[in-house]
């Protein structure tokens, strides 16, 4: 494998590598800054994907993005799987590495769906014990992902930022914070985005994503479904940049997994985070 | 921080009640109770529906990507059909949708047993080796000439490393003929599923997955090759009418070799 891009992920705009750009990524006169990849999909010793990282790593610094581990799963931790992203980590080096605050299994089935966790003293000692359990079994922090939900548990007595904020003091880890699933929230379930972000430490967050949703009818009210299915929209962006006036230059990611579009969208995308990013940098010089 | 109230449920059996009411179709009164409070209970019921739905999608396009050609010849509605029960009996064990389809080969073997479909579980099978062997390590080949680094009297004795992506699948139907003629949406040439066994080589070659037919007897050969043995030992095995370790040389070596399959040549150890 040709020697990686080593180093901090930069404070500007990245995209997802999904297969239908494994060529292309190679090809372009304008880069993106940086890209993230689902560990998952690189868990094996080979295939395409797994050339095509090697490929694409020698040119671009690496974020690697898990969604399988489950990390606030009740059951013990699927020791394989964490074993297999230690092996891609090592592998692939990544500058950041990131998982969930979610769960995913019990009782031996997994749904393979982020799924929500209450926001309970026991759910964040529990997750904040996982997390250390992942950092200290891989040799370096990871962040996690605030996630989008549909339901609000009666047994939650903390609010989502002061939830995420616990596990971060308790176990060292960062923060990914995802503007558009806390738009979903405060859709979905009333969150106060405004309050969401005061909470949150702001030297936590090392990483931004942004993505599109869908709108659905579930029972008598419309939902946003985080679908990662479509370009960012203006509302988002607004948020997004409340989010760098708050907490500075983050390396922001333009996250589309379904309905892939051309490269060229994607790095539309990447442009509009960019100029963004760029009127922060000089606000913070 | 406050502390839990002691009526609160605590997070495993949250995630119990929460698992087995995405499980199922309809969340269960009592499992209601305990996530949303009596307040929201039919809120929370209705929104379910989402986890539900992707559970269900995730798994079911896992086994379509596993299995197009299996899906293209009963055709979506009852491959859908399929995937659902298979899910009752078999739900997703990993984290990596990569193994949800592991299991279904010998799960549609049972399932169509004597029903004149019994071939489709071979199809499967034909199909898990494709995918398995994408994922598998890459080694670089070597040629045909590096037997001649030995004694030609040493030939019997050597033994042949083979890529790590090679999966060897026989059976008594024709599955090649099969997964061959469906490899696209339109429609696809019939295949005379009476027309007797088929045995397939799969490997993943720069970053392809081909599909060779072989002869029952090179199927054998290569079985044997992969299993460790000798070229002396493995055409003895194998041979059950004129198999010589000349015909094998002439034929089966030299298309191994050049279909990259061969990865190193070595003394065979001991049996």
């Amino acid at each position: 494998m040709p020697a990686p891009v080593r180093g901090p992920i930069p404070a500007r705009a990245g995209i997802g590598l999904r297969s239908q750009h494994h060529e292309g990524i190679l090809e372009l006169a304008s880069p993106p800054a940086w890209l993230e990849v689902h560990t998952e999909n690189y868990f094996h010793a080979g295939g395409p994907a797994v050339r095509a990282l090697e490929r694409a790593r020698s040119r671009y610094p690496l974020s690697l993005h898990g969604v399988g581990l489950g990390l606030g799963s009740a059951d013990p931790i699927d020791r394989g799987h964490l074993e297999r992203v230690r092996d891609a980590v090592q592998r692939f080096e990544p500058g950041l590495v990131s998982e969930h605050a979610c769960w995913g299994h019990v009782d031996g089935e997994h749904f393979n769906d982020l799924l929500p966790l209450p926001y309970t003293e026991e759910a964040v000692e529990h997750l904040a014990a996982r997390v250390r359990q992942v950092q200290d079994f891989l040799g370096r922090q990871i962040l996690i992902e605030n996630l989008s939900a549909y339901v609000n548990f009666a047994s939650s007595q903390l609010s989502e930022g002061e939830f995420l904020a616990a596990v971060v003091e308790r176990s060292g880890c960062g923060l990914l914070l995802d503007v558009n699933n806390a738009y979903v929230n405060a859709s979905n379930l009333g969150l106060d985005l405004d309050t969401f972000f005061a909470a949150l430490p702001r030297h936590a967050i090392q990483e931004i994503h942004l993505a599109g949703h869908s709108r659905r009818w579930v029972g008598t009210r419309e939902l946003l479904i985080d679908d990662h299915g479509s370009a960012v929209c203006d509302d988002v962006w607004v948020w997004y940049d409340d989010a760098l006036r708050r907490f500075g230059p983050v390396p922001t990611l333009i996250e589309w997994d379904n309905d892939v579009p051309p490269l060229a969208t994607l790095l539309a995308e990447a442009a509009r985070a960019d100029q963004r990013l760029e009127r922060c940098h000089a606000a913070a010089a | 921080m406050r502390r839990r109230p002691d009526s609160a449920p605590d997070l495993k059996a949250l995630q119990t009640a929460f698992g087995r009411s995405v499980r199922t179709a309809t969340a269960n009164t009592a499992d209601l109770h305990l996530l949303a409070g009596s307040d929201d209970a039919t809120v929370f019921g209705q929104r379910l529906e989402v986890y539900r739905n992707n559970a269900w999608q995730f798994f079911l396009t896992a086994l379509e990507r596993t299995y197009p050609v299996t899906q293209r010849r009963v055709g979506a509605d009852f491959f859908r059909q399929l995937a659902r029960d298979y899910r009752v009996q078999h739900p997703s064990q990993h984290g990596d949708l990569h193994w949800i389809g592991e299991a279904f080969p010998a799960w549609l073997a049972d399932r169509m047993q004597g029903t004149g479909y019994e071939w489709l579980a071979d199809l499967a099978r034909l199909e898990w080796a494709c995918e398995t062997s994408v994922a598998a390590a890459r080694r670089d080949p070597v040629g045909v000439e590096s037997l001649g680094r030995f004694d030609a009297d040493r030939l019997p004795q050597l033994a042949l490393v083979l890529q790590p992506s090679l999966r060897l699948v026989a059976s008594p139907f024709p599955i090649w003929s099969v997964w061959q003629a469906n490899q696209h949406e339109d429609a696809a040439a019939p295949v005379d599923l009476v027309a007797g066994a088929e045995h397939c080589a799969v490997a993943c070659i720069a970053d392809r997955v081909a599909v060779y037919r072989l002869d029952a007897a090179d199927h054998r050969v290569l079985q044997h090759l992969h299993a460790g043995m000798s070229l002396g030992d493995a055409t003895e095995a194998a041979a059950s009418d004129a198999e010589t370790l000349g015909r094998l040389l002439g034929r089966l070596l030299g298309w191994a070799f050049g279909a990259g399959l061969v990865v190193q040549v070595v003394k065979a150890s001991p049996a």
